[in-house]
């Protein structure tokens, strides 16, 4: 007992809960799975290279490998400028723009594939206007193809882009580029001198976090993609539900997740989640990108005699600002935000339809759809095993996450970031991997097709998303508070309730509310885990959006985007009525600061 | 006075700058000679930011016009303005080293990559950073920051430097050095320098002529010994330096320079006080005097500050420590003496 007392006095005995959920549930069968895929104890390689022996695996995983570098590509073309404007706008335009990119990111990904497929349907939303106004008269083929993968995936990992690349374009001292124009560059060389350079980083890791993602991407290839289209994680699931032999599976899942760590390692992801980072770290942050650098200075040199001859004459020459560009940005953003938002309208608007059919614009309202949804007892069953594991992941992670969060910023910076990066794994590799460990984890604990493995499944990316949020929190919270309390007498437990529990409270609830959106949506790997006789309200609809077109399936996926919007508000409402939250530690503040980790958070949310 | 745009550098025109229905900058106008050294000094929000960043073409003027060296440069650009800015936080460039910090002006000027090497080997020589070329910004202290910021502003040799709150961010020795070195770099390159501060001893020992600001417009425009020897309203008065202004009350100041709304004022250094019964001039009209009691006294290094009470008014009074000088404890009956021309009547 006292031996107990004494873990948790250090800060790391803290952490002890979390690591031991993640280390049963994902880290353990995650090891297994490696011994698995190289047939221990024999060791040999004999599942990777049958992998490698059929031209239609290769072909597989080539295929996942462009379709993520060209998604991740087109998420940086319209990210970056999306961001850059955002930064750049009136104070209150730019916040609700970051809110407008928040709401996709934080409403089902299975729900707004589902759109993609009234969109683009045969009888879609596009299909219907052209027809309507005559420009077509038989239905173009818009799903099902290639275009409508990448259609739906940049839709659902552009926030991942937008979200840290407005983070540090805010840190981006505004003085900088007016110091550059200052001294005599113009606006486009200002920005390319000195505005750039410094949003590298955060380009490097959007980039980065948008294409581990898509390698794990399941679910939105599957709805919108022909059968050419499947990308390596439909290739597992589909052996998993099929074959019983496990090395296969597990060497394409090392496979995939290798090529994540490999690109993660290139490139250096920091996801430690430190605010202050030593010069020597900084200075080798740029240093990764000195060949463009090199680039950019000879390209400078080549026109400083162009620049030489142009000086003298453009002194004192007035210049009349565009009013078009400014009115082609203002354009540009709403196209962005329509893009993001559109789809989670549309499922809402077609809930209330009156057609018998999934049609858009719907007949006539009517709430038929959702009677429908309830008066199914195995709907409403699946709305209840959704609610019951969410509130339970919630609970289980909050608490876990809460004290891990505490035990991390009390130890030193080195193993912080260690611990920090392990506990992040499961929301950082690709979805597909993290299923097919947990699966192996719950047929280990013989808890496959129960609630409680479902909670467990859950919670180990609940635990990483309240870690963060929380860590955060703790990282703008200033720990002599606590020692000002100490001085006036107050024990720790009094000064952490009195003191420490109200000014972090923020992020606590937040970490709270992410973690039981990131469960309410779990799908992926709900789906390996759950069994056949579980079903959660994502996966009934999953299944019900693979078979049948009902507009049952509208109010369901209503309910889902929803229900966590709803959430937000709640939770908006309430912190900012109690004021006293002091700023930092809103959960929005918080992710706003790094949301480079949060973000990566968001792979789980397809 | 017959300025024309000849001496003149830098002039504003009747410039109006409104945020909303606000006047950050209200109907100013101004003119800077070449070569001069104006610093605008003004309470916060008083709207000096804004009338620099007007100059440096960062803010457009809602109304008025704004001329450097005799050309109108209402929607000129700042980037073809030639100008050197030191910025409030320096901004410096934190992705480049020093010298590449130094010679982002020049290469926007289209420099030689040769050229550029010797100016910048020149400037940090001259500001005494020779070893540190090769630091990034972050890894100088900041008063090395600060020079290299200076540096920065100079090295294209801009005819006009302007400089945002230069010393804001140094602490108060570092700051006094660097008062120095602003100075010495103001004599050498003889830019036409136009400095933001709230600071008033800075604005005292680096100006040539200072711009007091209130509320958007120019309440005074002096060099530093007349706007505290002279200042003309109380605003002024109270703002640089400590002053006592005498009410009708307990003082009854005649004169014939008084106008019905002007208020008499006096510095606190050119008050004596005496003993009771310690008069020593004979009193030929030039003295004034008044009785009071001793209401505290600080002894703060080389000065002594009393506070006086004179009926309900407290009078404050600065005095050189000096041999074989006579301390007043509070509680002390005293009488304080002054020069009759060392009153000054200023707008209330
Ligand atoms: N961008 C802005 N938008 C709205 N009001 C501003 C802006 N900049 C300055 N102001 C207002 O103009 C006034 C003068 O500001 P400023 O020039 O910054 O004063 P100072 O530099 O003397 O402190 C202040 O009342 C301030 O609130
Ligand atoms: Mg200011």
């Amino acid at each position: 007992m006292n031996e107990l007392r004494k873990i948790w006095r250090v800060p790391l005995g803290l952490t002890i809960p979390a690591f031991a959920i993640l280390l049963v549930v994902f880290g353990v069968p995650a090891i297994q799975l490696f011994l698995i895929s190289t047939n221990a104890p024999s060791f040999s390689i004999t599942n990777y290279h049958a992998f490698f022996e059929q031209p239609g695996n290769i072909l597989i995983l080539l295929q996942t490998i462009k379709v993520s570098v060209v998604t991740t590509f087109i998420c940086l073309i319209i990210g970056y400028p999306t961001a850059y404007l955002i930064v750049n706008a009136s104070k209150t335009a730019s916040a609700a723009l970051i809110v407008l990119v928040f709401i996709p990111w934080l409403t089902s990904g299975l729900v707004r594939t589902y759109a993609w497929t009234v969109i683009l349907g045969d009888r879609g939303l596009i299909n219907n206007v052209l027809i309507g106004i005559g420009i077509i008269s038989t239905p173009l083929s818009l799903l099902y193809n290639r275009l409508a993968v990448y259609i739906g995936m940049v839709h659902i990992v552009l926030p991942i882009m937008i979200l840290p690349l407005v983070s540090v374009m805010y840190g981006i001292d505004k003085s900088l580029v007016a110091a550059a124009r200052s001294m005599g560059a113009r606006p486009v060389l200002a920005f390319w001198r000195v505005f750039f350079p410094l949003s590298l980083p955060a380009v490097r890791s959007g980039t980065l976090l948008v294409f581990v993602v898509c390698l794990g991407f399941y679910i939105t290839p599957q709805a919108l993609g022909g059968l050419s289209d499947a990308m390596l994680s439909n290739f597992i699931a589909a052996q998993l539900t099929n074959s019983l032999d496990f090395g296969p599976i597990a060497a394409e899942a090392f496979i995939l997740l290798l090529i994540a760590i490999i690109m993660l390692s290139l490139f250096g992801l920091d996801l430690s989640g430190t605010q202050s980072q030593p010069d020597s770290v900084r200075k080798s942050e740029y240093g990764w990108a000195s060949a463009l650098r090199t680039l950019r200075r000879q390209v400078g040199e080549f026109v400083v005699p162009l620049r030489a001859r142009r000086w003298p004459k453009q002194l004192y020459q007035p210049v009349h600002s565009g009013r078009s560009w400014n009115t082609l940005a203002a354009i540009f953003v709403i196209l962005v935000m329509m893009f993001l938002l559109f789809p989670g309208l549309i499922v809402i608007v077609m809930s209330f339809s009156a057609g018998a059919f999934l049609e858009f614009p719907p007949s006539g309202f009517s709430l038929k759809w959702y009677r429908s949804f309830f008066g199914d007892s195995s709907w409403t069953g699946a709305f209840w095993n959704s609610l019951q594991i969410g509130v339970m992941v919630t609970v289980l992670s909050t608490v876990t996450g809460t004290l891990a969060a505490f035990g991390l910023t009390r130890t030193s910076s080195r193993i912080r970031r260690v611990l920090m990066l392990i506990i992040l794994t499961p929301i950082t590799f690709p979805t597909i991997v993290v299923g097919v460990a947990c699966y192996l984890g719950l047929v280990n604990l013989g808890l496959i097709g129960t609630k409680i493995g479902v909670v467990l499944a859950h919670s180990i990316g609940a635990i990483a998303y309240v870690v963060v949020i929380v860590a955060a929190t703790l990282s703008n919270f200033d720990q002599r508070l606590e020692q000002a309390a100490k001085s006036m007498r107050a024990g720790p437990i009094r000064t952490f309730v009195r003191v420490t529990l109200p000014l972090i409270r923020p992020g606590i609830i937040g970490g709270a509310v992410f973690a039981f959106i990131s469960s309410f949506d779990e799908v992926v790997v709900t789906s390996l885990v759950s069994g056949f006789s579980l079903r959660t309200l994502p996966l009934k609809m999953l299944e019900n959006m693979n078979q049948q077109i009902d507009p049952t399936i509208a109010a369901v996926g209503a309910l889902l985007v929803l229900m966590p919007v709803l959430w937000i508000v709640a939770l908006y409402l309430t912190l900012w009525r109690s004021r006293r939250a002091h700023e930092a530690g809103l959960p929005l503040a918080g992710l706003a600061d790094r949301a480079e980790v949060p973000s990566s958070a968001a792979g789980q949310r397809q | 006075m017959t300025e024309t745009s000849d001496t003149l550098q830098v002039e504003f025109r009747n410039v109006t700058k409104l945020y909303g229905a606000v006047a950050a900058v209200k109907e100013l106008s101004l003119g800077v000679r070449r070569g001069e050294f104006l610093t605008i000094l003004g309470p916060s929000g008083s709207g000096k930011t804004t009338a620099l960043m007007l100059l440096a073409g960062f803010v457009a003027p809602s109304s008025g016009d704004i001329i450097i060296s005799g050309k109108s440069v209402a929607s000129v650009p700042s980037y073809h303005r030639d100008q050197g800015i030191v910025f409030q936080n320096y901004a410096l460039f934190p992705h480049l080293s020093v010298r590449r910090n130094l010679e982002f002006p020049l290469e926007m000027r289209g420099m030689e990559a040769s050229e550029r090497a010797t100016r910048v080997a020149r400037m940090l020589e001259r500001v005494h950073l020779k070893e540190f070329g090769d630091r990034m910004p972050s890894q100088l202290s900041g008063g090395q920051q600060q020079r290299v910021a200076l540096a920065r502003a100079l090295i294209a040799d801009s005819p006009i430097l302007l400089l945002d709150e230069p010393l804001g961010a140094l602490d108060r020795n570092l700051r006094e050095q660097m008062q120095g070195e602003i100075k010495s770099l103001h004599c050498e390159f003889s830019k036409t320098t136009i400095c933001v501060t709230h600071d008033q001893e800075e604005a005292l020992t680096l100006s040539d002529r200072i711009v007091v600001m209130r509320a958007g417009e120019i309440e005074q425009i002096d060099t530093p010994e007349a706007l505290y020897d002279r200042p003309t309203t109380r605003f002024v008065a109270s703002f640089l330096g400590e002053a006592n202004f005498l009410t009708d009350r307990e003082f009854k100041i005649e004169s014939d320079a008084r106008t019905s709304d002007a208020m008499p004022m006096i510095r606190p250094e050119r008050i004596r006080i005496i003993p009771p019964n310690g008069r020593l001039q004979a009193d030929n009209g030039e003295h004034q005097f008044a009785s009071g009691t001793i209401a505290s006294m600080i002894y703060a290094g080389p000065l002594r500050k009393y506070e006086v009470r004179v009926g309900s008014t407290v009078v404050i009074i600065r005095e050189h420590v000096a041999a074989g000088q006579q301390i007043f404890r509070p509680g002390d009956e005293v009488q304080l003496e002054w020069l009759r021309s060392d009153i000054r009547f200023v707008a209330s």
